[in-house]
Parts: C-alpha cells; structure tokens; sequence
C-alpha cells in the first residue's frame, strides 16, 4: 500500500520499476519528471513522508507502507501552493522540466523551516538543475515565499 | 537507465536478513539508503539477482552516542550530530546533495567504499570500528584501516553486513580541519583533505584523490588517479593544497 497525493494504492509490482516510473506510468502523474535516472540532475525529486528524495534512486516496493507528495499533490482545490504562485510571478522556469523537482526541492525546505537567505540557498539547490533560467528566478521566488511565512 | 530484473526481499528482523545473505551469497546485493547502489543497477554496472532490503530492519536503526548502526542517514545525523566527533558536523553538508543524504546511510556508504565519498576516509582517519556479521563468522570488528582494501573493495564478505560503526570518544582539546573541492556543491569530491590535532598527534587523511583513502604520514607522496572528471596531476596538486587548509584550520603550520 502507498499513499500518493492523499490517496491509497494497493497495487502489484515489479520489483525493479522505480519509485520515478512507477507514478508515471502506472498513475500517470507525469509531473514527476525524468532527466538523468541517476540522482544528478533532480527532476524527478519528490517527498517521501515529507522529506525531499529522488524518485529515481528509489524502488517503488522501498515506498510500501509511506506517503509520497508530487508536483501535482501541491496545488489545492485547482488553487496554486504560494510557492508555485511565486514561480509564476518570477517567471521562475522556462521551459519548465526542473520546475517540479525544484518546487518539492524547495517546499521541503519551507516544512523543514530550514533556515534559507541568499548566501545558502544556492548551495541547497544544488541538487537540481536547471539548464534556462540562471537560477536568479528561483532564487528569489524561494526567498520571497520564505520571507512571508 | 532501467535495473535488470531482481528478486526482493524485504526482512523484518536482523536474523532473517542475515539467513537471505546466507542463503544467497554472491547472488545478493544489501539494498541500504540506495542512493549508490540504485545508480549502478540503473545503468547496469550492478545486476544482482536477488536484493535484501534492509529498510524495516528494526535492530539497523538508531545509536547510542558516538556507535551509530548502520541505517542510520546521514541527514539524521546531520539533524543531531551530538555525541559524535564534531569533524562529522563539518563534513555532512558535502556528503551528497539533502535529497540524498535524506536517504543515505553511514552504513551503506562504507560497504559501498567509493573514494572518493566521505565516510570511509571519516571513518580511517577517526580511528572508527566497523561492525560486521554474517551466519558463517558470527560478530566480528574490523577497524576502519583494515576494512577498504581498493575502490569500490572492502574485506565485507558476500553473505555479510555491516551492522554498525562505532567512533572512539572525541577529547575536550581536539582540533580538527574538513576540505574538498567539487564542481558543483554536493557533488563527488575531486579531491579531499582531513585532520585531527590531539594531544599534539596529527592525523591526515586526503581522499577523492586516489583508489582509497590515504592516510598520509610526514613526507608521503599523495596518491593520485586520473579520470574524465580530473587528471592525477590536478587531484595531487589540489590534495595537497587542501592538505595545507585543513591543517591550518586546526591551527597548526604544514
């Protein structure tokens, strides 16, 4: 059994298909996105019972029995999260592959109330890249929702 | 990028992961944090055919103090580091990005024994104390300079795992210096440096730099490696410089 986004799943699977795959192809949740499937590039970070980790350096069988959040479990009754708010105010991505891992990157952050500012957030999102936007974008849209809590 | 197909076990309890390994023997991968042995299997550097899953084992969880077992993460310990030398403090924040240190384990990162991570070359220049067990030889200690033989190489038998790691007690006056340099923060270290200043004895330890840590002794030649990332001449001349940092951040000369 595994909770995705709120809801319980109870399903038969190999093994070897990755937590990543799992919640596209067998859910359809393909907000989760696919760069590099070995734990570099950070598209495909979701939470696992509330910690950021990379779907696809995990074997769905290794999520039985815990809850996992995606992109699409952010937004609320249709509404945007504030931080998907501040990535569309900042024009935080472009074309918008690393958007996902680098909201739950970033949410994780915000529920772990780690302390950010503008000298150590680039080092934190370090695992995730971003190949359009130069991070400045993100930056400050991590940092503006971060200030207002 | 998809792992070949594998059997899973999932264990419940010390003494039936301890039978799979057993049972399995060279056939068997321990599947710990997985944030190394995932990526070897997606590419298929790794194809074992059967993984025990340490995740519900109750008895690799937790520590008392400065003996961690295995399954502990790294970002536990990064959470609450007390009671451990506090060189471990310093050196969590490079081990791996927080998305992977909220997965990684201290005891996975030991039996995996790449080079260039931080924990076997923690562990070497700590003077730590892995414990290892198996059906065939029971409970045994090995301490960390005798534990990795090579890259990617460790005295841990096919049918073994580590259960724990223990660190001696840390003295009031013991200073210390942590250094590596990585393309991006996070990332695998190019090459790294380490020290411990007590009681006047020094200990260096440089590592990334060549096929194991390398504790280094007055007037040793670093061992270097070259490979895409960096040449052998680079990770030398940079280990060395490093050296020189840390050292310095214990407040002694090189």
């Amino acid at each position: 059994m595994i909770t995705v986004n709120g809801r319980e799943h109870a399903v038969d699977i190999d093994p070897r298909v990755t937590l990543a795959d799992f919640l596209r192809d067998r859910l359809g949740l393909t907000g989760t996105h696919l760069g590099c499937e070995h734990g570099v590039c950070g598209a495909c970070t979701v939470l696992l019972d509330g910690d950021a980790v990379r779907s696809c350096l995990l074997f769905a069988v290794q999520a039985d029995g815990h809850a996992v959040t995606t992109v699409e479990g952010l937004a609320t009754a249709g509404e945007r999260s504030p931080l998907q708010a501040a990535f569309e105010r900042h024009r935080a991505f472009q074309c918008g592959f690393c958007t996902p891992g680098f909201l739950l990157s970033a949410q994780a952050l915000l529920d772990r109330g780690v302390p950010l500012d503008r000298e150590n957030l680039p080092g934190l999102l370090a695992g995730n890249l971003c190949r359009c936007t130069g991070y400045e974008p993100i930056l400050e849209a991590v940092l503006e929702v971060y200030g207002r809590r | 990028m998809k792992a070949a197909p594998f059997a899973y076990h999932r264990p419940r309890s010390l003494e039936e992961a301890l039978d799979l390994m057993a049972e399995h023997g060279d056939d068997a991968k321990a599947l710990a944090g997985g944030q190394s042995l995932v990526p070897l299997m997606a590419m298929r550097l790794a194809q074992p055919a059967v993984i025990v899953d340490l995740g519900e084992v109750p008895e690799l969880r937790g520590r008392e103090g400065p003996s961690v077992r295995a399954m502990v993460t790294n970002a536990a310990l990064e959470r609450d580091p007390s009671g451990l030398p506090p060189i471990i403090a310093d050196a969590l924040p490079h081990l791996g990005h927080f998305q992977i240190r909220n997965r990684g384990t201290i005891g996975g990162s030991l039996a995996h024994a790449d080079p260039a991570a931080e924990w076997p070359a923690l562990a070497l220049l700590l003077e730590a104390t892995l414990t290892l067990r198996s059906r065939a030889r029971g409970e045994r200690r090995v301490p960390a300079s005798a534990f990795m033989t090579g890259p990617l190489t460790t005295v841990l038998g096919a049918d073994e795992l580590v259960t724990g790691v223990s660190f001696p007690k840390w003295p009031a006056d013991g200073r210390w210096g942590f250094a590596e340099v990585a393309r991006r923060p996070g990332d695998f270290a190019l090459a790294g440096a380490a020290c411990t200043v007590i009681g006047g004895h020094r200990r260096v330890v440089v590592f990334a730099a060549g096929p194991r840590p390398q504790l280094l002794g007055h007037g040793d030649e670093i061992e270097a490696g070259g490979d895409l990332h960096a040449g052998a001449g680079y990770r030398r001349t940079v280990a060395g410089r490093l050296v020189e940092r840390v050292l310095a951040q214990a407040g002694e000369v090189a």
